[in-house]
């Protein structure tokens, strides 16, 4: 059994996240109701039974060492298990993180207390379910010196990621980041093997290649600099993130808006392209102690608090007020009266009576107040952010004057 | 004439280096621990670097790491006396690993080596 030492890269600013990220780390942006970006890729971690986790972080991460301190304080150190919050700390040099390579160089000092034979560098702001078993077992299997996760996308999307080509034995031929012209899979025309960001390497190298870029004028990122470098000179195998029946399996980035939202409106369908509900693989997180979710008021006269095709978490209460197609995160009130439509309400939302809220995020601890509206006056939700296809984003705490 | 910039925390080391290394043609610029070193490496910029590593102050490695973060095209030769710091990835971050002794015929020839290298 090869010892494997998992980084998640939590350092992300997320500005496109914008204001969901105002006041924490992409990875600790609320997702599906209950969980925070970053408990998919631990679940992952934990699931694929790896439990040596340091979590590199960097920009406004106290919310995040808030959630894992609550929530993933299950291993055991007493068996050399941990998951630790590593805050950037200059011990190399008097600066952030340059890049995601920079980000594990600056701490290589980790690597010499564990002495992995492996290391499996994650990302900690993509929504999936995946065995990192599978994937470092082909990385043995094909004598590997890295390899690369990838996911087959519509070749349209090519320019927000790192395109990959490869021969017939997986091998990576060429790695080109964000190109307008990408080549495309092999029998399928319309699909690119997309980079996830997730690789496996073997340590030896990884330190070796961390520091020849650490000597040159990079941008020291493993997508644009390290993996290309090794193109054609290292054994660069490509891990092909499919499902037994070959098809491509669930994965997003969800650094955008509309991504964002996307993604979470999809849980609410009938059968979602990430299923919660699987037993083999539980996604876990930090559960506050909240009441059940409860609805009140059926009075035959319109007040009536119920919630249709929609996520209603713990604490929350219907009360009156009617909810269609949305997420509740846990302790959100709905007053009598109120109309919430295709929106995702994070923790701690109050919406007052006869508020009416169509296609918004609101962000925690939010009061909206009695009779305002949000999603249906362009002019007046011009006070908050609008994405570009009109969802309306309500920051952290906000409260009509 | 190539500048080192030799740091170690013994002063008879150090004699023996700017004697020996002198002979050799090179001016050398002496540092008595890695945080001197780091000061004199931004105040002359040497030609190459011989790093002791175990030193009081800041030590070899720490100081290796953030030479590299500011001079990062300065070759670095750690010398030191336990050979067991090869197996430090900090370590990894030198051009070269001499194990100390009071022969510096080896340490010479890499110096040379390095040098050269550099030029061409």
């Amino acid at each position: 059994m090869k010892k494997v030492l998992a980084f998640i890269l939590a350092g992300g600013k997320g500005e496109r996240l914008y204001p969901l990220t105002r006041d924490r780390t992409k990875p600790a942006v609320p997702f599906g109701a209950i969980y925070r970006i970053i408990d998919f890729t631990l679940s992952n971690c934990i699931n694929s039974n790896l439990r040596k986790i340091y979590i590199l972080s960097q920009y406004k991460s106290l919310s995040l060492n808030r959630h894992v301190q609550l929530g993933w304080n299950i291993l055991s150190s007493t068996l050399g298990e941990f998951i630790t919050v590593v805050p950037a700390q200059q011990r190399i040099d008097e600066h952030w993180y340059k890049g995601t390579a920079d980000a594990i160089y600056q701490n290589i000092y980790l690597l010499q207390k564990e002495q992995p034979d492996l290391l499996l560098i994650l990302s900690g702001d993509h929504v999936y379910k995946m065995d990192y078993r599978k994937m470092i077992d082909f990385h043995l299997e094909k004598g590997a010196d890295v390899t690369v996760s990838a996911v087959e996308i519509d070749k349209g999307l090519s320019q927000e990621f790192g395109v990959i080509e490869i021969d017939s034995d997986f091998k990576i031929t060429g790695f080109d980041e964000k190109p307008d012209c990408p080549k495309t899979l092999p029998g399928k025309p319309d699909k690119i093997l997309a980079s996830m960001g997730i690789y496996v390497f073997s340590t030896e190298i990884m330190v070796r290649k961390l520091i020849e870029d650490a000597k040159k004028d990079t941008a020291h990122d493993f997508g644009k600099n390290i993996i290309p470098a090794m193109v054609n000179k290292n054994q660069v195998f490509c891990y092909n993130f499919i499902d037994e029946k070959g098809e491509a399996c669930y994965w997003r980035d969800v650094g955008a808006m509309e991504a964002y939202f996307e993604s979470n409106m999809d849980l609410i369908s009938i059968s979602p392209l990430l299923n919660l509900y699987d037993p083999d693989w539980p996604m876990h997180t930090y559960h506050a102690p909240f009441p059940p979710a409860k609805s009140v008021f059926d009075d035959g006269a319109g007040r009536k608090g119920f919630a249709l095709e929609s996520i209603i978490s713990g604490g929350c209460i219907l009360s009156g007020g009617e909810v269609r197609r949305s997420l509740l995160s846990p302790d959100v009130r709905i007053d009598s009266y109120a109309q919430v439509e295709d929106s995702i309400l994070l923790e701690g939302t109050r919406v007052g009576e006869r508020a009416k809220i169509k296609r918004a995020i609101i962000d925690k601890e939010s009061e909206i107040s009695p009779g305002m509206q949000i999603g249906y006056d362009p002019e007046e939700d011009k006070k908050f952010t609008v994405t570009e296809s009109g969802i309306v984003v309500v920051p952290k705490g906000f409260r009509a004057r | 004439m190539a500048t080192l910039l030799v740091v170690d925390d013994e002063e008879h080391q150090r004699m023996l280096y700017q004697e020996e290394l002198g002979e050799e043609g090179y001016q050398v610029i002496l540092a008595r621990n890695g945080k001197e070193a780091l000061d004199k490496v931004l105040e002359i910029s040497p030609d190459l670097i011989v790093l002791d590593i175990r030193m009081p102050v800041m030590d070899g490695l720490e100081a290796l790491g953030r030479i590299v973060g500011k001079e990062r095209n300065i070759p670095v030769v750690i010398h030191s006396a336990y050979s067991s710091y090869k197996d430090d990835f900090m370590s990894w971050t030198a051009d070269d690993f001499v194990v100390k002794s009071a022969d510096l015929t080896e340490l010479k020839k890499k110096i040379r080596e390095l040098l050269e290298r550099k030029k061409a």
